[in-house]
């Protein structure tokens, strides 16, 4: 039944990466192929496909629930898929050990949805612990405090070093937590719902922030959102997530043209 | 018919809990296969351990020093007047020396830390899962197991024992002292006493009973927050659990030790 | 980063310190058992172990001086245990003490007790078997005990049937206890005893003056002097009557230890309860008495009179007089 929606929806599908890779001769950092996850009889992931290319925003959109967390944990190696094929560049995730896991992740950045910052920890400690066991990518470091700085710097709040992070509100913890990803200069930063819980004008902020971390590094983002605004401001590509499955894909302004009645859901006030 | 439904209905559910239960101690010890294993592993995380040996260790010295004295004075005030009434109240340094040092100083002890400890553990634990604090250490290179787990287990086995030993030596002062006050027995003369009649049979299990006793707690409470369900209310629920499973599991243990020292030492 | 040393630091005395705390601990309890010190061994052979256990305290004069390290069962009546002893008790215990299983107080934990022998002997040497006595133990005590009181008990039902019969005049001492007129004769005469007794005292030294005034000074008795029968007569007399109250003295003496016996009820009573022929005896001999002393009283008077003596107890009385008058 799936596949019969998929051939009635303007732009879609498995094979369309493929021309798309040949047209701008871009480079894939993520594949997911086919890949399956469920809960028992919950099925979240079914058959999901998705391509993120080196330097673009790639926003995933799909309702509470859909499996979009799920999606982005299988990428970082945090959950393993039922089955089906991922690859973080160049390598399937299912194959490697502990160490090699731990050398592609320190090129992963991933924006936890709630910061996820350590309550035990100040700040500078916090934006520290990604380095304990990353020395090596940033080669010998004697002194932290100039990269410390510098991360915090880029979202704003180099004075909330030696703060704990309870004394942080709502917004900064967010860029606390941006600066935490940051500090390891990834190359693919993950976005799991990177506004969620914030009132517009902060959710406006951490955006504008995104972009500007997109530009000042040329990361690769992979963003996950059900925040139509804030997936019309940084999206450059959208991939819409329905019933375990990428059910549609393209720019805002084509997906919010759609009557497909699933996709228009999506977009509605 | 109408009697027999319920009654099947009631023998699946307490199969149910029984098989629940059985799960539980079946994930209990691959979680602590896991720890041995993760515990001899490099990198060692050995500031971690440090700063959770401090909390737990000097942190609950206050509370178990206090319970401890009181437990000593109480012990003394309540079994004084059944010791006079058989006219061996000039055992009761013995008594009291060790019952206290054998059984009543080291569960006393536990079940204290059981409580702050565990039930601590495994808040903290359980509010890192939910908040995906564990998911971002993974994800930075640094396994949480061995960050988390492996040190707060290695702490409580550490730290315990240790505790234990003040708890004791605490109890036996706050025993001491009602023994000077109302039966004019030295303080030199109690602990004389005391340890005239402590042997290494009496020592020697209950320090080896003690670190188990603390890796009981620190493995229960690392297990309840590592595998922390979704929500606030899992957070609640970790560390309640915590509390009652480690609390049980130190009274099994203890009864195992007593049961395994007994062999050993023919007493 | 401060705070952490600090807090390293507190680790670092509370770990120590509480390593410390078990340590010396481990050190008291096994000082005790003589873990620490050099010590040797020796053994000594017993019938009953009587619960002894390994561990278990030596004592030599009541000092700790080791402990029990080895139980063996020899043969059926034979019980070798081995005894860890300090060193430097080397030179105070000898070969000939003796070891015996006690226990430290009523109900505290069984013990050895070595006990220096009698007389002269060697040191102690490592391996020595030391003589043992199996001395009664604490449940051996208690049978003794039980049988001690079954006793008792016999024993009190016993008195209880003669005090019984005593309270109701049978018997003779009964009797004798009963008879308030006997008694207080009895009372009278002994204090007769004892005046007459003093009196007799008193006039023998009188005596015993006079005789030396009649040997050397007092011319008056001149005449007497040459008189050797006179003499002899008068020195038989005072030897007689020195013969006599020192008898009457010591059975006053007898019959005060008697009476104070009765009074309390003591010692011979259950002799006397029986003895009724003793009782006979006492009345005959209360008569006698009596009648001695009537006699001596006779004796007296009769001195007094005498020609010899007369001056004197007239002197006597007057200087009682002049006495009396002043």
């Amino acid at each position: 039944m799936n596949y019969d929606m998929n051939k009635d929806t303007p732009k879609i599908k498995t094979n369309e990466h493929q021309k798309s890779k040949d047209n701008f001769e871009q480079k894939a950092v993520i594949r997911l192929n086919n890949v399956t996850k469920s809960f028992g009889e919950n099925h979240v992931l079914n058959g999901f496909n998705l391509v993120l290319y080196e330097g673009e925003n790639l926003v995933v959109m799909g309702k509470s629930g859909s499996g979009k967390s799920v999606m982005i944990k299988c990428l970082v190696g945090l959950m393993a898929p039922d089955s089906g094929y991922i690859e973080v560049m160049g390598k399937e995730i299912s194959t490697l050990d502990r160490q090699t896991l731990d050398e592609l992740r320190s090129d992963i950045g991933f924006l936890f949805q709630g910061s996820a910052l350590y309550d035990s920890m100040t700040v500078r400690e916090n934006l520290e612990f990604p380095m304990r066991r990353h020395r090596d990518k940033l080669g010998i470091v004697k002194d932290t405090t100039p990269l410390v700085l510098e991360a915090l710097e880029n979202v704003g709040l180099a004075h909330t070093m030696n703060l704990m992070p309870d004394e942080l509100s709502g917004g900064m913890k967010r860029r606390v937590a941006l600066a935490r990803t940051l500090i390891l200069k990834p190359k693919i930063i993950l976005y799991d719902e990177p506004t969620s819980g914030l009132d517009p004008i902060t959710a406006k902020e951490i955006i504008e922030l995104m972009r500007s971390i997109q530009k000042k590094y040329g990361t690769s983002s992979l963003i996950i959102t059900h925040d139509v605004d804030c997936a019309r401001v940084i999206s450059e590509r959208m991939v819409l997530l329905v019933d375990g499955i990428n059910y549609a894909e393209g720019t805002y302004s084509e997906l919010s043209a759609s009557t497909d009645p699933k996709v228009e859901a999506f977009f509605k006030k | 018919m109408a009697e027999s439904i319920p009654s099947v209905f009631e023998i699946s559910k307490i199969l149910g809990r029984l098989k629940q239960f059985f799960i539980q101690i079946g994930e209990l010890s691959f979680f602590a296969r896991r720890f041995f294993k993760e515990l001899f592993s490099v990198p060692f995380e050995f500031k971690e351990l440090l700063r959770q040996c401090y909390q737990m260790g000097n942190r609950s010295l206050m509370l178990v020093g206090m319970t401890g004295f009181i437990i000593g004075l109480v012990l003394t005030l309540q079994s004084r007047p059944t010791m006079i009434q058989f006219g061996a109240v000039s055992m009761m340094p013995n008594m009291v020396g060790i019952s206290i040092v054998r059984e009543i100083g080291p569960v006393i002890t536990a079940l204290i830390c059981a409580g702050r400890i565990a039930s601590g553990i495994g808040a903290e634990l359980g509010s890192m899962r939910v908040t995906e604090q564990i998911d971002a250490m993974e994800v930075s290179g640094t396994n949480p197991f061995k960050y988390l787990v492996v040190t707060r287990i290695l702490a409580t086995t550490l730290m315990i024992p240790i505790l234990i030993v003040f708890g004791d030596l605490i109890a036996l002062l706050g025993s001491a002292l009602v023994e000077n006050l109302k039966g004019q027995v030295s303080f030199q003369l109690y602990f004389n006493t005391v340890f005239d009649a402590l042997s290494f049979g009496d020592l020697i299990p209950a320090t080896i009973k003690s670190f188990f006793f603390g890796f009981v707690i620190g493995l229960v409470g690392c297990f309840k927050g590592y595998y922390c369900k979704k929500g606030t209310v899992g957070v609640g629920i970790s560390a309640n659990t915590a509390v009652v499973m480690a609390s049980l599991l130190l009274f099994i243990v203890d009864f195992i030790a007593v049961f395994v020292s007994d062999i050993f030492y023919e007493l | 980063m401060a705070n952490t040393k600090l807090e390293n630091l507190r680790l670092g005395i509370f770990v120590v310190l509480g390593t410390i705390l078990l340590l010396i601990a481990a050190y008291l309890i096994g000082n005790r058992q003589n873990m620490f010190s050099k010590t040797f061994e020796i053994t000594a052979v017993f019938k009953n172990a009587t619960g002894l256990q390994n561990g278990n305290n030596v004592r030599f004069s009541g000092i700790n001086v080791g402990t029990v390290n080895g139980i063996e069962m020899i043969n059926d009546t034979t019980i070798q245990v081995r005894m860890v002893i300090q060193d430097n008790m080397r030179n105070h215990i000898k070969k000939n003490a003796i070891a015996s299983i006690g226990t430290n107080g009523l109900v505290g934990s069984m013990l050895i007790n070595i006990i220096p022998g009698e007389g002269i002997s060697s040191k102690i040497s490592p391996g020595d078997q030391l003589l043992s006595s199996n001395k009664i133990g604490t449940q051996d005590m208690m049978s003794t005990l039980s049988i001690t009181n079954e006793n008792a008990a016999l024993l009190t039902a016993d008195l209880l049937k003669i005090s019984k019969t005593l309270t109701n005049g049978q018997g003779t001492l009964g009797r004798l206890l009963n008879d308030t007129i006997m008694a207080n004769d009895l009372h009278k005469t002994i204090i007769n005893l004892k005046n007459t007794s003093y009196k007799a005292n008193a006039t023998i030294t009188n005596l015993n003056d006079i005789v030396g005034q009649f040997n050397f000074k007092e011319s008056t008795a001149d005449v007497l002097l040459n008189d050797t029968l006179s003499g002899r007569r008068i020195k038989n007399v005072i030897q007689n009557l020195e013969t006599t109250s020192s008898e009457i003295d010591q059975m006053s003496k007898n019959l005060n230890l008697i009476i104070a016996e009765i009074n309390d009820g003591q010692g011979a009573i259950s002799y006397l309860a029986k003895d009724s022929l003793f009782v006979n005896q006492l009345e005959r001999s209360m008569q006698n008495i009596e009648q001695g002393t009537e006699r001596f009283n006779e004796n007296m008077e009769a001195l007094k009179h005498n020609f010899l003596t007369r001056g004197y107890f007239r002197k006597l009385e007057k200087q009682e007089k002049k006495l009396n008058k002043l």
